[in-house]
């Protein structure tokens, strides 16, 4: 003994240049070398390896060459060696390798026959370094030794779970074994005997599994499980340097409880799960070759440099541009390649499969369900899908939170389960994947769904809302309530969860770090949490803009679009008293002007580009507004600097960054706006005593949106927008002429065309127009042109229709609005007399197959009167607009109306209203829950199965319809059909499924 | 920052002050606390900061907070600050903007005094203490009280 570290050093490089050239040789057999040719290699290889290791007093290693050597000599003047010989000299070889890099090796000679009489190699083998002198702990191979620690602790845990699973083969038995075996050593060479300790028992406790003879017990892998978590602990202990104290008491209650674990393990003759061998795990080991261990603190300054290089590289970049220098240009253009892959690769460095943090969850539900006595199955998917390590660090808790409410109040117990009609297993999804640039992590359970009524009624006794609030709130807000401090629904508290702390850590949390948190939920059907994560916090893409003097950095994350609005066009900036907004498609955006939020004064003058404002719209926790800035520059990736709390605190910028001409730049914060400007939720509750923005909230939430056309007349005429399929402009050499129809040839159909005008008796159009433009409507999966004089704007009005005043066919009344009062069109009946062969009648028996064995009697509209109770009907529709004119058709024929806005509001109510319901009269394009599904989830209710259900929908093409019947319509109707949807109800009602 | 060769090293009982002017006033600071003296920087102002925070500096890649020493004192900015005293505070680096840079000089404990109670408030809070010099008295900066002032404890909102 006593050889100089230099003297290892180098037989150690010797060495595994031997075996290299061993390892190459057998390898070349594989590609049709012969087996003389490479046989004195290989002997020699090991030959003089033996020598070495003896002289170097490598016992292990001399004796584990030896028979290496031996088993080869078996084979001397063979021409060829079978492909299994040649595999395990190469694992020979691999065992070899890993003796000299002290890592123990449990290598069966016994695949050797002519070596079956060679007797395994001691398991225990010395590792090298305790052959050679004692070394010194130093802090370096303490910290390499927790790293490895960790690695094999995460290692045990998982093929603890497969052997519970039973999909633990024998090599991973062999593994867990040696992973156990290792730990075991290192505890005992680094002086932590607790660990080694329990490793030991541990090790023991597996030894009649491992022989095959006995199978794994519950109480095995549970007290495995325990010692696990006890090493764990211990690691933890070595990591935050606080000393190992003598835990003998609780190593001796782990001994006592894996021994008598182990003694009541059952025998068996076969190993019908443990028998299998695994493919896998070659191919992983083979990964681990080419790693090395590099400390975190080395990569963190790589990436600051990193950083600081992507800034000079933009600096060269914007330099480049303004020179003419060829060379250098391109020099330029070479040197941005370069670090962007150099910035791509250096962030992998740090990246992280996303499975470190989600493949513990397994552990957390076993336990957590075996709490609570539920069963739950975890299924995780996108494992692989990489993080920034410190990402992954700061949703570890976020998401460790989330699985366990998941398990704590999403998954129902197993009898509430049970008589829902599920599975009495419970299922939770984790799953990882990329999506446009991010990293989305979903947490999928499929438990009862949060139930909103609950929501509310907490937010209310916690005064998070107000009842006038609560009304109006869309799914969506109400989902983000339980984000509220201090909020929990949970009827009892558990030691899982309930205490109300927790969500809106997990929120602030999320948001910390730049992501974002979703929630979709479905009554009865599941919860979904969706995370969103940037991938890498250290450079982010933003959008610079300008502001004032100043730039500003909008990360990408938060940045839906750009609209760019001319003042001066008609779809412009519009004041709601006082507030600016703007329709964006529609929708009210309600906008801030970056200058007022920071208090830049706006310039007096700002040139001819006074009418046309920038906005960009920006997403904060699903609350899209929109950001007026003066001047929008670039997308650049940016570096984020951190600002000082002072700054932080103004709360509307995250940080800072310099920029490619060595500007400075502020990064905006966009929550941190939509908050100061009282934006989204909160303002809500805040500003709603004025009135003036509930009114708003209404407004929006009741929306209708119209097609504004001009007709051959001074009144402007609109078409509700949900008829309309496109908008067209044909010249009018296109119009061809059948019969006395004009007609257009459109992506290969023929698409008649219907004056809008002549049908309401206005004077006729002037002939000679160049341009025509024509509104597509769909009806009955035919395609419709309506001729109208101009197409001028969409409308989007809460203000209800006026159906006093209605003169003629074809018109569904009128809109008061505050300028001038606009004529509402129908365009079906417009189509229906223009084109009588696709009348109502005609059309449906046509379209909709399901018309009944018996089609519809006509009854004239009185005969419903004849009704002695009014019927009950449950109208499910989410246009406000249709909901109010189908209702005002049903109640004049004498019907009880009750509404829903969609399936799953159809749904609740059906639930929580004891009263019969005679009819569901049922929209198909729904959020959240459409007809279809909605159909199939009431044909799956014991109390409603039987209901009769119509479908109405302005999509009544065969295919809709098919599946309509599918899924357990009675009927399927074209929209706004009064007299045909009378019928069939009283049709229905009369006669009801089952009796009919 | 061996502005003074081989004396650099305080001993136990002085200590080395690097020395600057705002307004009419003289102050010091800690040598050891000094990253760096440059010239007026160009500022990058930040809309909605208090008055005494001028804005953003690019330190070479890092960014740094100026701050008006003037305003912050009350002077109001009418001084000609035209020189930025780097330092580091609570791993943020800060850019005081001062008028003239002077000496580094070494000061006798025993010469030290706390602050005399009739200095003005605004100043008294940022001022550890004073020396009694020759000529002049010498105000030592207290950069803890500055680092307390930067990071108001987070409003709740």
């Amino acid at each position: 003994m006593g050889f100089t570290e230099q003297e290892i050093e180098e037989f150690k490089t010797e060495a595994t240049e031997m075996l290299d050239a061993a390892e190459h040789g057998l390898l070349g057999l594989d590609r049709g070398g012969k087996f003389k040719d490479i046989y004195d290699t290989v002997f020699r290889a090991f030959h003089n390896l033996k020598g070495g290791a003896a002289m170097m007093e490598l016992e292990q290693l001399q004796h584990h060459t030896h028979q290496l050597e031996d088993a080869l000599v078996a084979f001397k003047d063979h021409d060829e060696i079978s492909k299994e010989k040649v595999s395990w000299f190469l694992r020979g070889i691999d065992a070899a390798r890993m003796i000299l890099e002290n890592k123990e090796v449990n290598f069966d000679y016994g695949n050797s026959q002519s070596n079956a009489a060679v007797e395994h190699a001691e398991p225990a083998a010395k590792p090298l370094s305790e052959v050679g002198e004692q070394p010194k702990l130093s802090s370096v191979a303490i910290d390499e030794f927790i790293a490895e620690c960790d690695t094999i602790s995460e290692n045990i845990f998982s093929r603890l779970r497969q052997l519970e699973s039973k999909e633990l083969c024998k090599d991973d038995l062999h593994a867990l074994y040696r992973d156990i075996h290792s730990l075991k050593g290192s505890a005992y060479l680094f002086g932590f005997a607790a660990l080694g300790d329990v490793a030991h028992a541990m090790e023991t406790s597996l030894d009649r599994v491992r022989e095959g003879t006995h199978l794994p017990s519950k109480a095995l892998i549970d007290s495995l499980f325990k010692s696990a978590d006890f090493i764990e602990s211990i690691i933890e202990k070595i990591k935050s340097k606080s000393l190992e104290q003598a835990r003998g008491e609780e190593v001796q209650s782990i001994r006592q409880l894996l021994e008598s674990a182990a003694n009541e393990l059952s025998p068996v003759s076969s190993m019908p799960t443990v028998d299998a061998t695994c493919n896998g795990d070659a191919k992983k080991n083979s990964e681990g070759n080419g790693s090395i261990r590099v400390p975190v603190a080395l990569l963190d300054n790589l990436m600051t440099l990193m950083g600081e290089m992507v800034l000079v590289r933009n600096q060269v970049l914007q330099f480049s541009g303004r020179s003419e220098d060829l060379e250098f240009v391109s020099m330029s253009k070479r040197l941005n390649v370069v670090t962007s892959e150099i910035q791509g690769e250096m962030m992998k460095t740090r990246m992280q499969p996303v499975g470190t943090v989600v493949g513990k969850f397994h552990r957390v539900v076993r336990d957590l369900a075996n709490e609570l006595g539920k069963k739950i199955k975890l299924n995780i998917s996108g494992e692989e899908t990489e993080l920034d390590k410190s990402l992954l660090e700061a949703i570890k808790d976020p998401l460790t939170h989330i699985v366990r409410n998941s398990c704590d109040h999403g998954i129902e117990p197993a009898d509430i389960r049970k008589s829902a009609g599920k599975s009495i297993e419970g299922r939770i999804d984790i799953k990882a994947y990329h999506e446009g640039g991010q990293v989305v992590i979903e947490v999928i359970d499929d438990g009862g769904g949060l139930r909103k009524q609950l929501i509310l009624k907490k937010a209310l006794e916690k005064g998070l809302v107000r009842e006038d609030q609560a009304a109006k709130m869309s799914d969506k807000e109400i989902y983000q309530l339980i984000f509220a401090p201090g909020f929990s629904t949970a009827t009892k508290v558990t030691s899982v969860s309930g205490r109300g702390v927790g969500m809106d850590v997990v929120r602030t949390n999320i948001e910390r770090i730049g992501g974002t948190i979703d929630i979709n939920s479905v009554a009865g059907a599941g919860t979904d949490f969706k995370i969103k994560i940037p991938l890498t916090l250290a450079i982010v893409p933003a959008l610079i803009v300008g502001c004032g003097d100043g730039k500003f950095a909008i990360p990408q994350v938060h940045l839906d679009e750009l609209v760019r609005v001319d003042q001066m066009h008609e779809n412009k900036i519009e004041y709601l008293l006082g507030t600016p907004v703007y329709r964006l498609r529609g929708n009210v955006l309600p906008l801030v002007d970056l200058n007022s939020v920071l208090g830049i004064k706006k310039e007096a003058d700002r040139g001819g580009d006074a009418r046309v404002v920038n906005i960009a719209v920006l997403n904060a926790d699903n609350h899209p507004f929109g950001l007026i800035i003066d001047k929008v520059f670039d997308t650049a990736d940016i570096v984020v600097k951190p600002l000082n709390r002072l700054l932080k605190s103004l709360q509307v910028y995250s940080g800072a960054t310099i920029l490619g001409n060595g500007d400075v730049a502020l990064i905006l914060d966009v929550h941190g706006i939509s908050k100061v400007s009282n934006l989204g939720l909160k303002k809500t509750s805040e500003l709603s005593t004025s009135g003036e923005s509930s009114e708003k909230t209404r407004s929006i939430s009741d929306r209708q949106d119209f097609l504004l056309i001009r007709l051959n007349s001074p009144t402007k005429h609109a078409i509700p927008l949900t008829y309309v399929q496109r908008l067209e402009e044909f010249k009018s050499s296109q119009v061809e002429w059948s019969g006395k129809q004009p007609v257009i040839r459109y992506r290969d159909i023929i698409l008649p065309i219907i004056r809008v005008g002549d049908q309401l008796g206005f004077e006729p159009l002037a002939r000679d127009r160049e341009l025509i433009p024509v509104v597509v409507i769909q009806r009955g999966g035919k395609l419709f042109g309506l001729e109208v004089s101009e197409i001028l704007d969409t409308l989007s009005t809460a203000l209800s229709l006026d159906t006093s005043l209605v003169s003629k066919p074809g018109l569904f009344g009128h809109l008061n609005t505050t300028d001038e009062l606009v004529v509402v069109v129908d365009p079906f009946a417009i189509i229906s007399t223009a084109l009588p062969e696709f009348s109502p009648n005609k059309l449906n028996e046509q379209a909709s197959p399901i018309a009944l064995s018996a089609p519809p009697t006509v009854f004239s509209k009185h005969d419903s009167f004849d009704l002695t109770a009014p019927k009950k009907i449950l109208l499910v529709e989410d246009t406000a607009f249709f909901r109010k004119s189908i209702k005002a058709v049903l109640e004049s024929a004498g019907y009880e109306v009750l509404l829903a806005s969609d399936g799953q509001d159809a749904m609740e109510m059906l639930s929580s209203v004891g009263e019969k319901i005679d009819l569901i009269v049922s929209d198909i394009e729904m959020p959240r829950m459409n007809g279809f599904q909605l159909a199939a989830t009431i044909r799956q209710h014991p109390a409603y199965n039987k209901t009769p259900l119509l479908a109405i929908s302005s999509r009544a093409d065969d295919k809709y319809v098919n599946q309509g019947k599918k899924v357990g319509f009675d009927y399927y109707l074209e929209k706004l059909q009064p007299d045909v949807l009378l019928n069939a109800i009283s049709n229905l009602v009369n006669h009801p499924r089952g009796a009919a | 920052m061996n502005f003074e060769g081989t004396k650099a090293v305080a001993s136990s009982t002085s200590e080395l002050l690097t020395t600057f002017h705002v307004g009419e006033h003289f102050f010091g600071l800690e040598v050891m606390r000094v990253q760096e003296v440059t010239g007026h920087p160009s500022v990058v102002p930040v809309p909605l900061a208090p008055a005494f925070v001028c804005g953003l500096v690019n330190l070479r890649g890092q960014i740094a907070t100026a701050i008006a020493l003037g305003e912050l004192f009350g002077y109001g900015r009418d001084t000609t600050q035209q020189m930025s005293v780097v330092c580091r505070l609570d791993g943020n680096l800060v850019s005081l903007l001062v008028d003239s840079i002077g000496d580094v000089v070494e000061v006798e404990h025993s010469q030290f005094e706390p602050s005399p109670p009739a200095l003005p408030a605004s100043i008294k809070q940022f001022v550890k203490g004073i020396y009694k010099m020759d000529k002049q008295l010498l105000s030592v900066l207290d950069l803890e009280a500055l680092a307390k002032e930067l990071s108001p404890n987070q409003e709740i909102n």
